[in-house]
């Protein structure tokens, strides 16, 4: 078999919420060049599937019937040209998920994904796919896909690599604890020397992913009027935050600085809180400068929550037919509001500015801007015209640039900080700490603790995986005992250390020097070999690890595993996805240097002699 | 049985050959393994343990889910104190369940119902474009029905477990999971294989029990079948003894009850912050998760007497005092150092006088000791074999990882029977203690000369339940 390059090489990696694919491996490494939505939609036939939605559109033969409900019926009584279909590319009115949590729910639909996933990709012959695999799925998931790679792509060489493996190979560390959070699970794996620990693996752990934190936020929310979509985008965006455990929510009592504004701002809150410094925070997020409104929501507060809900509600106003009226309203609220600009402007500037300075977290209030999809999909239900189409969506844009839908600004208080206080970093603390004390070699267990790998588009909110790090500190950690800091295993008994630098302190210590012990204490303590103690119950298992020579205990400190920091289009993204890096980093080995030599993949001749079953032996 | 010989390569003309891979299920009271025959550790390992919410039929199966305090979670165990199952209908739930999640998949619904089996017929064609034929759709129904379907099943079970209780696991096997052959191996056996050894005297010390199996030419030598209960859920109530013994008491929390902890002198109070639930937790449930601690703690802190002698003989317990001890800190940041305490809660494996005690937990007998086990079962065995089994003692399961056992063991050993003859096999992987039945199971499993031991669905069908007697002995 020829050889395979670089430019042929095919990565998918499938996920409940994206699926991530690329053709081609580039001279340095990039985040995923085509990202897919995992949902299809059902087609016209039973069995058909449709990468977008398609809506049915009809042409209308004379302006009367335009967006009436008889236009239906008179369609399908007319003959089949007069409707119109059109794709919609942004919705996902109506779509099916293929998978939940990581399993795949709906195997027609996934592999409709799959093929929709390939065409995009327009591959050349001879192009070897690699397949990042969930956690979840079981053995005999693994070889329905491996049939059904090789059956429909005719391709000569097939990789299947577990999600936790990739990641490391990102990260290039042999051994790591890999937590993956993703929407509606997370996964714990210990990998140690590039080797899963099946035992004891937290696979798909429920109610730990993002969709958790949009549902407590919802849940939070819900009674002010927001919908799931809404607190979806504010968990997204950069003003929710997850606070370290202990840190006060501002506004309660005993909080810093900000406390000192909020008297003065108690009158008119809401107008503090949506004030044009307070948008710098949705600056941040790469928004464009402020719109025509910039001051909008000070008027709109003023008479703030029976008028909040109706302003959440566009999509039905919209929808009623009353978009004149509210469009009315609205330009009579801007005008007003920028007449109390004016009056309360030099009052209330002070005050403003303070309150702009402050960090995210010491703001009791904050805006974002709500892209209403919902909105877009009732006009776009509505059959207007283009250029109608075009002036609704300009009209109720809030947000000035142009984008896919028209934008709000909401504004939300303290609740955006407590998106994970439905007990989510608990329940991943407690499956990190199972999953790494499931191993069986205690010796590994220090190393793990030391090597955390916190990836996934979950852990994206902000201040996530701080939060989880100090929980995890706070916790489980074990800090030296004060009765074994002098008298203990002082090694009376051994002459003189041997030479090799094996007693020398491991700089090891980083994690918990906070916690009130002397450093130095803490230092004398862990000078000594592990073999001084029995602390393994396998003698004959290699015992150099650094661990606390007076604990058998593990952690005794957690670190996050260094961050690869040679490719460059990735420090700008984040390594949220780091398993697509791996999976490049994987293919390359598997693909190019090792050609196979150390069955890293399985190719058409492997299928052919061992039928799907085969794939168990080519894993990784 | 005669062990097959695993060099000798499958005759072409034999049953299945390698293509079907079995699954081997390796229960016990408090894990279940499963996996693929061949492998070298089983790919599922689940709890026995499960939960139980009042007033909802769904059971909580599975480390995600039985951890998390919950308003009157209950958690229960669906085996008895002797290592047998007792709650059949949820046994055989548990180990449906650890093997669907990871093997073979979940049973779907019904295929009238999940919408895979509507295929248009473009897409009929295209897959026969594909290549993918009817049949496969067809078998992709069938074993969506009966999710074991399309595998062997090898099961083990204890020496010690009575018919009945075989023919009801072959029942469920063959009539509720619809396995196409099925055989049942004693653990005994099985983790004499992982040994690669045919003859040997196992000892195996697990969660609920101690037992000690002689093994002759991969036959079980039935009444040298020992046992006691002196196995790794005494041992945590050894160390709940002495935790209450203590001067002042230690108390166990779990972590589940802990917000954050603060670090203490060693033997001060805690200063840890603790969770408050607004509902209550069952005793069931903060005792598994005190067990998870209590398995830290001997994990880390406790350790085997090495000898020589007992811990009781003559001054070896100032020997041990007089090493340096082992600290241990609980999830609320309570430490202390465990000096000669952490030698005794091990001690009554061997010496039964040595056992902590109170009123409701009397002494072991010295005939429940492991020293004792072994020298009942070589008695019990014919004169002849007592040289091989001797030569051959084959050292597994979690309870046997205490570091030192294995040496101690060989010491008494040796004190017992003097003579050059007594050899020890423990595995070094501590992996391969542990899943060392699932392991013999999967290596036999495996063996191209083993496909004429399954008992098939047909041969099932004509004989009944009663063909386990005679077909796996």
């Amino acid at each position: 078999m020829a050889p395979f390059k670089d430019e042929q090489i095919i990565i998918i990696a499938p996920g409940s919420q994206t699926t991530l694919a690329q053709l081609g491996l580039p001279e340095s490494f990039t985040p995923a060049r085509v990202r897919i939505r995992s949902c299809m939609f059902s087609g016209e036939k039973e069995g058909e599937w449709e990468p977008y939605k398609v809506r049915r559109k009809e042409k209308a033969p004379n302006g009367q019937e335009n967006g009436t409900a008889t236009n239906g019926q008179n369609g399908t009584d007319r003959k089949e040209e007069e409707v119109e279909y059109e794709e919609d590319f942004v919705s996902d009115e109506g779509a099916v998920w293929p998978m939940t949590e990581g399993r795949i729910t709906n195997w027609a639909c996934f592999f409709a994904l799959i093929q929709h996933v390939y065409n995009n990709l327009n591959p050349p012959f001879h192009t070897p796919i690699l397949l990042i695999s969930q956690p979840c799925w079981t053995d005999h998931d693994c070889q329905k896909l491996t049939q059904f790679f090789f059956e429909k792509f005719k391709m000569p060489a097939f990789a299947l690599m577990d999600a936790a493996t990739a990641t490391c190979y990102a990260y290039g560390v042999p051994s790591a604890t890999v937590v993956d959070v993703g929407l509606g699970k997370a996964d714990v794996t210990a990998v140690s020397e590039f080797l899963l620990h099946d035992t004891g693996r937290a696979i798909a752990v429920p109610k730990c992913g993002g969709e958790a934190m949009t549902q407590r936020l919802l849940e939070l929310l819900s009674p002010k009027g927001f919908t799931r979509e809404m607190c979806e985008q504010l968990k997204k965006s950069s003003i929710a935050e997850i606070l370290p455990p202990g840190t006060p929510l501002p506004g309660a009592s005993g909080a810093g600085g900000g406390d000192v504004t909020n008297p003065a701002a108690a009158a008119s809150t809401g107008a503090q809180g949506s004030g044009p410094n307070q948008r710098n925070t949705a600056g941040a997020m790469g928004e464009a400068p402020l719109g025509p409104g910039p001051g909008t929501e000070v008027g709109e507060e003023a008479n703030n929550d029976d008028e909040n809900e109706g302003v959440l509600d566009v999509a039905s106003i919209v929808a009623g037919g009353k978009m004149t009226e509210y469009l009315a309203r609205k330009e009579k609220e801007k005008a007003e509001k920028a007449v109390t600009k004016k009056k309360g402007a030099a009052e209330a500037s002070a005050a403003q500015q303070k309150q702009g300075k402050l960090p995210n977290w010491k703001k009791e209030r904050a805006t974002f801007l709500y892209e209403d999809h919902h909105l877009l999909d009732t006009l776009k239900g509505m059959n207007l015209s283009g250029k109608e189409m075009a002036e609704a969506q300009v009209a109720l844009d809030e947000g000035g640039q142009k984008r896919t839908a028209p934008r709000r600004e909401v504004e939300v208080g303290v609740e955006r900080f407590q998106a994970a206080t439905g007990g989510i970093i608990e329940r991943l603390a407690d499956a990190i700490y199972r999953t790494v004390s499931s191993v069986e070699q205690v010796a590994k267990r220090s190393e793990l603790w030391d090597s955390l790998i916190i990836v996934g588009n979950g852990a994206r909110v902000r201040g996530f995986k701080d939060t989880l790090i100090a929980t995890l500190n706070s916790k489980y950690i074990i800090s030296p005992s004060s009765a074994t800091i002098f008298t203990s295993e002082l090694p009376s008994n051994l002459s003189t250390p041997a030479g090799t630098g094996a007693n020398t302190p491991q700089p090891q210590l980083g994690g918990h020097t906070s916690h009130g012990v002397n450093p130095l204490l803490l230092a004398a303590t862990t000078a000594h070999n592990q073999h001084l103690t029995p602390g393994n119950a396998i003698p004959s298992v290699n015992q150099q690890q650094n661990v606390h020579s007076s604990h058998g205990q593990t952690p005794t400190s957690i670190k996050l595993a260094k961050v690869p920091e040679y490719f460059p289009e990735w420090k700008d993204v984040g390594y949220d996805e780091a398993a697509f890096l791996g999976a490049q980093v994987a293919a390359k080995v598997l693909f190019i240097v090792d050609q196979g030599l150390s069955k890293g993949f399985m190719t058409r001749t492997d299928y052919n002699d061992q039928g799907p079953t085969g794939i168990m032996e080519f894993k990784l | 049985m005669a062990l097959p010989n695993q060099y000798a390569a499958p005759t072409a003309n034999e049953y299945g050959g390698d293509e079907v891979s079995a699954l081997v299920l390796d229960p016990g009271s408090c894990t279940i393994r499963a996996g693929f025959a061949g492998e070298d550790t089983p790919k599922s390992v689940v709890p026995t343990f499960y939960g139980v919410i009042p007033n909802e039929p769904d059971l909580l199966f599975g480390e995600n889910r039985i951890h998390n305090p919950h308003n009157g979670l209950e958690i229960r165990n669906p085996y008895g104190e002797d290592g047998l199952v007792e709650d059949w209908d949820t046994a055989a739930k548990l180990w449906e369940y650890s093997i669907t999640t990871r093997l073979t998949g979940p049973r779907a619904t019904p295929p009238n119902r999940n919408g895979l089996n509507d295929r248009s017929t473009k897409e009929r064609a295209d897959a026969q474009a594909a290549g993918i034929t009817d049949d496969v759709e067809m078998e992709e129904t069938e074993e969506m029905e009966r999710p074991l379907a399309d595998a062997p099943l090898l099961m083990s079970e204890p020496g010690w477990n009575p018919t009945k209780a075989r023919e009801k696991a072959m029942e469920i096997a063959m009539e509720d999971w619809g396995v196409p052959a099925f055989w049942s191996g004693r653990s005994g056996v099985l983790a004499a294989f992982s040994a690669g050894k045919a003859s040997a005297l196992v000892i195996d010390i697990g969660a609920s029990n101690t037992s000690v199996t002689p093994v002759s030419d991969g036959m079980i030598l039935k009444k040298g079948i020992m046992k006691s209960s002196l196995g790794g859920n005494w041992i945590s109530n050894q160390i709940r003894l002495m935790f209450s013994q203590q001067q002042p008491p230690v108390s166990i929390t779990p972590h589940y009850a802990v917000v954050t902890k603060t670090p203490v002198d060693a033997g001060a109070p805690s200063q840890a912050i603790l969770k408050k639930f607004d509902f209550t937790l069952t005793n069931s449930f903060r005792r598994l998760e005190e067990e998870r601690v209590l398995t830290e703690f001997k994990e880390s802190v406790v350790q085997v007497w090495e000898g020589p002698g007992r811990l009781s003989n003559g001054t070896n317990e100032d020997i041990a005092k007089s090493q340096p001890g082992r600290p241990f800190e609980m999830p609320d940041g309570w430490n202390q150092v465990f000096g000669v305490e952490r030698y005794r809660a091990v001690e009554g494996l061997f010496d039964a006088k040595a056992a902590y005690t109170d009123a409701e937990n009397p002494a072991p007998q010295t005939s429940q000791t492991i020293p004792g086990l072994i020298d009942a079962a070589l008695k019990a065995c014919d004169v002849d074999l007592r040289p091989i089994l001797l030569n051959n003692i084959v050292v597994v399961g979690s309870g046997s990882l205490f570091y030192g056992l294995t040496r101690r063991l060989n010491i008494e050993l040796d004190t017992m029977f003097p003579g050059p003859r007594v050899r020890l096999f423990a595995p070094g992987n501590s992996a391969e203690r542990k899943f060392a039945g699932w392991i013999g199971g999967s290596i036999l499993a495996s063996l191209g000369t083993f496909h004429q031991m399954w008992v098939s669905q047909k041969e099932y069908q004509e004989h009944g339940s009663g063909i386990v007697e005679k077909r796996c002995k």
